[in-house]
């Protein structure tokens, strides 16, 4: 397991490295002039020539990489060509906005999920299974951007009780969590649907009906526990990417998150701030990745035992 | 065995997951204001964040709005006008050949930590433009000022052209003849800066900024609010009126408008065109309007250097085949057709100009004479907006009848701007030019000479004889004979056509009816030391 575990490390440590070389190579690919982003569109040609020789563009690719790689390893991502702040800074500062949305719209999604597809599992076939199909699909099929605004419409601007975007407590965070976790629990939904269908086939669950427990006995304590085992890696990969930021819902909500910043940066050719977005949100993927995997090492020990085999 | 560890992960997961959202959840958002009860407190909401509050970082208009409530310069705008009028500096003169001026300082202003303000803060803040380190926007506004070049390459530890005899007066001798000098000192870059302050925090000073002006920084929470509030040092007593002003950032513009009509925010620059005719056909809602024409001109850039834009009559025939009115039309009114560089609020500018009205008849017969009498494709290059897109759009059909087919490319700013300054990357390109100061220079100098190729002359125009002009009114001090040169130049412009001239925007604002004496300036975003409140329901 110990092995399992560094294997998945470096492995980890590569795709960032891999990720840093390729945000930096995009960097000098874009036609972005790091000193005209800097200056804006206004500056004269004798400017631009100052700025670029203050912050060393005049310098080899891969000195200048070098230079980036060690900063960015003792944590410094460099600073914003538009807010001159540092861009760790930056994504400090709008990082819990972001894992709060995140760890909410999560929570609600998988809760969501699973009673949408345990329940329609359990009337497999007949009109509550359809109807909540019917429901899920329309939840997954409802765009994000569509459904903040009208949920900002036709709830926040009609009870008054409802912030109108914004980041300001608990209130603040309910009309963006229904946002985020609609469509993601109508999807867990319909994966958990097919999963506990399966199980329902296996027998082991034949067994325990055959020992005479109940329906409900049956679901929760035989067939939920195998069946939710792909919600964890759906849900997982899910999680990494709203940490990442959800660039729709935080612009429309207003919220102050990982997401809005990298959207402004991308709008403004921010590269230091698109870089740090970037490499921040493959570290969350990375991480994320790497729990989920021992997750569900713990949760399957035939997983467990492949690989200490 | 399987099952009894199953059975608690994914619950354990979801719980988990739920309760840190919920504990950070119900205690997250922002600090509470803690203003007192009865504050007059300005509510205001942008879709950008504030860049930044250093006065040498920032060039739009978000930042120079909060930058000009927290710091001051020697010389002003007035609220409403782009008249310069004091501000720490109580008078001026300047020597009859334009190189020196000398600037009276008031003796009882005061940065907000209680120091007062001396010539000392004026030069320091300069010297922080030119400094090379700094990265500033503003240093090519201050680079005639005599020994700023040794400064900047450390020969020399002050700027020689500047001297402060004594804490009340600071003198600019400048290496050449600049009349409109006294104008650069206006903008924000040359505000008093407290050197102890910015030296402190180096790059953060944006952060921790102190100033003279009417209000000072009191919270600044990235991508949420900014609050400004009262500065108790402020000269000009018994300004301002308010207590504070809170910003909140990252508003989009629907959510803006939401805000307004719920009465939680008290002015909107941006309507939404969606709810815009609303607007103006609610007489409720039309009398909270605000409206001046700025100091802008939105133009078609063709490429000088580029087919089929080499040739002045096809850029003419363009000219022509564009009906401005109909863009005028798009933006719901918000715009006054353009007919040459300058636009109506700037001083030189001349009413009397023709430019060029539609008529494609014309257009057709100049692409006969250009032998494009079948038409011909080409690329309009414009930054990603919906606006923008449809004005795009309307000159695409506009020229459709014409043979020519325009085909649109939509990019983000940052890309926009580095392929327009490339000479032979882009055909043609919507943009515009909003004035840094109110003198012709500001446009024609800095748009159409020669110089500016691969700057902001982004059209690659050059006309020897325009040059001749632009270069000997640069200098001139004589205000009539300095337009009248301008007036010249510019009349050649609109001959040679590198631009289709589109239209000036009117800028609109509604505020709340209890916001009084807000006013628009047309070059400028809205001062706030005269703006008060009366009482109205929270």
């Amino acid at each position: 397991m110990l092995a399992y575990l560094v294997r998945r490390i470096v492995f980890g440590a590569a795709v960032l490295v891999g990720t840093s070389v390729i945000t930096f190579a995009i960097a000098f690919v874009v036609p972005a002039d790091p000193a005209v982003a800097m200056a804006g569109a206004k500056a004269d040609p004798q400017t631009l020539a100052s700025i670029r020789s203050e912050m060393g563009l005049d310098q080899p690719l891969y000195v200048q990489y070098a230079r980036y790689f060690d900063r960015a390893i003792h944590g410094d991502l460099g600073r914003s060509y538009i807010r001159r702040e540092s861009v760790t800074r930056l994504i400090a500062d709008r990082f819990p906005a972001t894992a709060v949305l995140a760890g909410a719209a999560m929570g609600l999604s998988v809760m969501l999920g699973i009673a949408m597809g345990a329940i329609a599992a359990a009337y497999r076939g007949r009109a509550a299974d359809n109807i909540l199909l019917v429901i899920s699909l329309a939840l997954v099929s409802i765009p994000v951007f569509w459904l903040g605004t009208m949920l900002l419409i036709a709830v926040a601007a009609t009870i008054r009780s409802f912030p109108l975007g914004g980041y300001s407590g608990a209130t603040s965070l309910v009309l963006p969590t229904l946002t985020l976790a609609l469509g993601s629990a109508g999807y867990y939904s319909r994966v958990l649907h097919t999963s506990l269908c399966d199980a329902f086939d296996q027998d082991y669950v034949r067994t325990a009906r055959g020992k005479g427990l109940s329906r409900v006995r049956v679901m929760l304590k035989h067939a939920m526990a195998n069946a939710l085992l792909p919600l964890v890696t759906l849900a997982g990969l899910d999680l990494a990417g709203l940490l990442s930021g959800v660039v729709l819902t935080e612009t429309v909500f207003n919220w102050p998150g990982i997401g809005r910043l990298a959207a402004e940066a991308i709008f403004n050719l921010d590269i230091p701030v698109i870089m740090g977005t970037v490499l921040f949100s493959a570290l969350l993927i990375v991480v994320v990745n790497l729990l989920v995997d021992l997750l569900y090492a713990w949760l399957d020990p035939r997983i467990r035992l492949a690989e200490t085999g | 065995m399987m099952r009894r560890r199953l059975k608690p992960a994914p619950i354990a997961l979801l719980l988990h997951a739920l309760t840190i959202a919920l504990a950070v959840g119900c205690g997250g958002g922002p600090p509470p204001l803690n203003l007192p009860p009865h504050a007059m407190v300005i509510r205001l909401a942008d879709a950008d964040d504030v860049p930044t509050l250093d006065p040498a970082a920032g060039y739009d208009t978000v930042s120079w709005t909060f930058e000009q409530a927290i710091f001051d310069t020697l010389v002003r705008y007035g609220d409403g006008n782009i008249e310069l009028e004091p501000d720490i500096a109580t008078a001026w003169e300047s020597s009859p050949d334009a190189t020196t001026f000398t600037f009276h300082l008031r003796g009882d202003a005061r940065f907000s930590d209680g120091r007062s303000v001396t010539s000392e803060d004026f030069r320091y803040g300069i010297e922080r433009v030119l400094k090379p380190a700094t990265r500033s926007k503003g240093m090519e506004y201050y680079r005639g000022i005599a020994g700023s070049a040794d400064f900047a390459a450390h020969r020399n530890p002050h700027v020689s052209g500047i001297e402060t005899p004594d804490n009340s007066t600071i003198v600019f001798h400048l290496s050449a003849p600049d009349p409109i000098f006294a104008h650069k000192l206006a903008m924000p870059f040359a505000s008093a800066i407290p050197r102890d302050v910015a030296e402190k925090w180096g790059d953060d000073f944006s952060r921790h900024v102190v100033g003279s002006g009417a209000f000072m920084l009191r919270d600044w929470i990235g991508g949420q609010r900014l609050v400004l509030v009262k500065n108790p040092y402020y000269f000009a007593k018994p300004l301002p009126h308010l207590d504070a002003i809170v910003e909140s950032v990252g508003v989009n513009q629907e959510l803006q408008w939401l805000r307004f009509d719920a009465g939680q925010i008290d002015a909107v620059v941006d309507i939404p065109p969606a709810e815009f005719p609303y607007v103006m056909k609610t007489p409720r809602l039309r009398e909270l309007i605000l409206a001046k024409t700025t100091v802008t001109t939105r133009y078609l850039g063709m490429n000088c250097q580029m087919w089929p834009f080499t040739d002045v009559r096809v850029r003419r025939a363009l000219s022509y085949a564009i009906d401005r009115h109909k863009l005028i039309a798009i933006l719901n009114g918000r715009g006054v057709v353009a007919r040459g560089v300058m636009p109506p609020n700037l001083p030189g500018y001349d009413p009397d100009l023709k430019g060029y009205d539609y008529d494609p008849a014309k257009a057709r017969a100049l692409l006969e004479q250009a032998h494009l009498a079948r038409g011909f494709e080409f690329e309009i290059w414009m930054r990603a907006d919906q606006t923008i897109l449809m004005l795009a759009q309307s000159i695409q059909q506009d020229l459709a009848p014409l043979g020519i087919r325009a085909r649109l490319k939509p990019v983000a700013w940052g890309p926009f701007l580095e392929a327009i300054r490339q000479p032979h990357t882009v055909q043609s390109f919507m943009q515009g030019w909003e004035a840094d100061f109110p003198d012709p220079e500001n446009f024609l100098g800095a748009l159409l000479s020669r110089a500016q190729w691969g700057s902001n002359n982004d059209s690659f125009y050059s006309n020897p004889e325009v040059e001749q002009l632009l270069g000997e009114a640069e200098p001139v001090a004589d205000m009539k004979k300095r337009y009248a040169l301008y007036d010249q130049a510019e009349k050649i412009v609109v001959a040679d056509a590198p631009w289709v001239f589109l239209y000036y925007p009117v800028t609109y604002i509604i505020r709340q009816p209890w916001v009084h004496d807000y006013v628009i300036n047309p070059m400028r975003p809205t001062r706030f030391e005269h703006v008060w409140l009366s009482p109205h329901p929270e």
